[in-house]
């Protein structure tokens, strides 16, 4: 068995042997990432319009479905009517806190069968049982962290009433945000990454980061391209302008 | 069928790939879809060029301190409630996961397509062991059921028809489909749904390693890396150690360029950030996360001949541009690494003995280097190894012969200049209308597929005489 040390010593005698470098640099990082992310959204916030509209074209190149709303309210409104174009009954989508909008009751009422995923630690029996509800549910709806015009993706950080499967396993996607979620560049996204990053880790968050583009995808037979291999076949975007009530921001 | 097709001479595999009408097709489709995509997407995007220098002088400063940033990264995992184990070869990576394996009760795995493990034949060890691995990529899942290997990084199955795709689903899975792209994709995602949701084992590459923050990245368009980093109760990420990068601005940066060169997307469809086991709160994720840390002769190549081939992405751009590739294919290459930038990664794991046919199935036409995210010279890297087969007497005799006997002359002028003499008289029976169609004896298969340009008339060294004596008058 291979130790740490004997590894490393490994790699270090082997640097020490490596001849003639050519001087290199990594990327420069913000030395106070935090601040800087704060310093950027105040920019960002006065021209999220822009920001929205680069989105839009781009998120709808990759395959997705942009709809604006005015006030979070009408967030369930949408989620009903998608679907019910697609004959779809269950839905599961994360709790009020976390989505910035309650959409379950009013899912219920418009008889869907829609279920909040917990805020809490459940425990493993529950898990597997919340498992097996998500990957029977049609559609999944989640909050975004971050929106980044130029490739338009959404950005979605696991935790605490941060369900992953709800934008892996069912067949649709619903993902809602507001323009505090807008960023314009990738180069951006470096900048909040390296903030959400910078010290300790607040509890509630989780172990994952996902980036996504668009339906899931594949090109495996034929380079026919098709949608919906492994995750969603559809990814639905709804903006409400007015904003949303999240209880924590990452 | 992991290991290998060696039995055959490279010159043999080439050949049947030549003869291959359907595999020829596929390839010249593949690859100029995949070059036009790429270039389109490099078109729209002027910054790309200086994103690519910058991605290079990334990966050169990160080698200049890896043990520095593999440091930083095996703290960060383990602070993370991550275990990191270290692997020399081969056969020491496969006796981790399988202890994993074994200490978890595993019985079966899910992999996301991944290089490394494909390197270090793990299937194969994982079924010995009675652990059923499950490949979930779409491409990896058929060439799986067919027990074929990879033929193209990117898109493992290239070479297969949708007819053949769906006579292999009736065969192995018992469904009966149509030879329909959309219809076999919906297939494919109902059997690997159910094997997702049973899987003890989730087991994945890593496209990248953050030190400073302990991050594994993975980057899929099909949402099975995320699948099989959220839901099976252990994760094994096994990772080359030429991965690690310093930052999350140092990922921007990467991942800005990765998939362009890929697929020409701005950004394959998921990029999953995993930070190590499921957190308290979370309803998906494993409860335990191990990194793998792999060598398997990267750390020889520090300060080897290869070492440049160390920040290679796995992209595929090179292989789609190479002419010898496109003509070819995966398979004839006979190792886990197709295509240019795949012989130097088999001379890396293998040795150089490994490659003495292969080190010569490339034009050195450049167009790899121009195609390459982060611009790696594979033609000099060649050269390179061409040279060490040939002081090693690793290449063929015949080979070695010529070539000495050309260096020997060539340190001779006035020997040169006679033998041009001779050899413009020797050759007038062979040359016709310029060209040299055939040589006679072994000199033959020289010309077998390739024509030699003759001596010329008047060679460079006279015409340069004539000059200076014209410039003199
Ligand atoms: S050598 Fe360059 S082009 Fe080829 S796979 Fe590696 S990164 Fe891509």
């Amino acid at each position: 068995m291979t130790t740490r040390a004997e590894f490393l010593h490994r790699i270090r005698t082997e640097m020490g042997r490596a001849p003639g470098l050519v001087p290199s640099a990594t990327a420069p990082r913000p030395t106070r990432p935090r601040e800087r992310l704060e310093v950027l959204r105040r920019e960002l916030s006065e021209r999220w319009r822009e920001s929205l509209e680069r989105f839009a074209v781009e998120f709808e190149r990759v395959g997705g479905v942009l709809h604006r709303v005015g006030d979070a309210e009408e967030v369930p409104g949408v989620v009903a009517r998608i679907a019910g174009e697609r004959r779809a009954r269950s839905v599961i989508a994360w709790p009020g806190a976390t989505l910035g909008v309650d959409v379950t009751a009013s899912l219920v009422e418009r008889g869907l069968d829609a279920l909040a995923m917990p805020e809490a630690e459940v425990t493993p029996a529950e898990r597997a049982r919340l498992r097996a509800v998500a990957a029977a549910a049609d559609v999944g709806v989640t909050g975004v962290d971050l929106a980044v015009a130029e490739t338009g993706t959404l950005i979605v950080v696991s935790g605490a009433g941060r369900s992953r499967s709800a934008s892996l396993l069912p067949s649709c996607h619903v993902a809602v945000f507001d323009r505090e979620a807008l960023l314009e560049s990738l180069e951006q996204v470096g900048v909040a990454l390296e903030a959400w990053h910078d010290g300790d880790d607040p509890t509630w968050r989780g172990a994952a980061i996902n980036f996504i583009t668009g339906p899931s995808r594949t090109a495996d037979i034929e380079l026919t391209l098709t949608r919906g291999v492994h995750g969603p076949r559809e990814v639905h975007a709804v903006f409400v302008e007015r904003g949303l009530d999240v209880r924590r921001r990452v | 069928m992991s290991e290998p097709d060696l039995a055959t001479p490279f010159r043999e595999r080439a050949g049947q790939a030549l003869d291959d009408r359907f595999l020829q097709e596929a390839l010249t489709i593949a690859t100029t879809k995949f070059i036009t995509l790429r270039r389109e997407a490099f078109d729209a995007f002027p910054q790309g060029e200086a994103l690519r220098d910058q991605a290079r002088a990334i990966k050169e400063a990160t080698l200049q301190r890896l043990d520095h940033w593999l440091e930083m990264l095996i703290d960060n995992v383990e602070r993370r409630g991550g275990h990191v184990h270290y692997a020399t070869g081969a056969d020491e990576a496969r006796r981790i996961v399988l202890d994993i394996a074994r200490r978890t009760g595993a019985r079966m795995a899910v992999k996301s397509k991944s290089m490394a493990t494909e390197e270090i034949h793990l299937n194969d060890a994982l079924e010995a062991a009675g652990v059923t691995p499950v490949e979930t990529d779409l491409g990896e899942y058929i060439i799986q059921l067919a027990h074929e290997r990879p033929s193209h990084i990117i898109a493992p199955a290239i070479h297969k028809t949708k007819g053949q795709v769906a006579e292999l689903f009736r065969r192995e899975l018992n469904r009966d489909a149509a030879p329909d792209p959309e219809v076999l994709t919906q297939i494919a995602r109902a059997e690997l749904r159910q094997k997702f949701l049973q899987a003890d084992l989730g087991i994945t590459g890593a496209n990248f390693g953050v030190a400073e923050t302990g991050t594994v990245v993975l980057v899929t368009n099909e949402g099975n890396g995320r699948m099989v980093t959220s839901l099976p109760r252990v994760h094994v990420a096994v990772m080359g150690v030429e991965k690690v990068i310093p930052s999350m601005t140092d990922l921007a940066v990467f991942l800005a360029i990765l998939a362009r060169s890929a697929t020409g997307q701005k950004l394959s469809v998921y990029t999953s950030l995993v930070n190590g086991p499921r957190r308290g709160g979370e309803l998906e994720g494993p409860e335990e996360f191990h990194l793998v840390l792999l060598d398997n002769g990267r750390i020889r190549q520090i300060a080897g001949p290869l070492r440049e081939a160390l920040s290679c992405l796995r992209c595929g751009a090179c292989l789609n541009v190479c002419p010898v590739y496109r003509q070819i294919g995966g398979h004839a290459y006979g190792y886990t690494y197709p295509g240019p930038i795949g012989i130097l990664l088999t001379a890396m794991l293998n040795g150089p003995g490994s490659v003495k046919d292969l080190a010569h199935a490339s034009s050195l036409c450049g167009a790899c280097v121009d195609a390459c995210p982060v611009r790696i010279d594979i033609p000099r890297m060649l050269i390179e190894l061409r040279r060490e087969l040939d002081e090693q007497r690793i290449a063929p005799w015949p080979e070695r012969v010529v070539f000495g006997a050309f260096a020997w002359l060539l340190q001779r002028p006035a020997l040169y200049r006679l033998s041009a003499r001779l050899g413009r008289l020797l050759q007038r029976p062979l040359a016709r209308n310029g060209r040299i169609r055939r040589l006679p004896l072994f000199f033959g298969s020289w010309t077998r597929t390739r024509d030699l340009p003759p001596i010329a008339a008047r060679t460079f060294h006279e015409r340069w005489a004539e000059l200076e004596r014209e410039a003199r008058r």
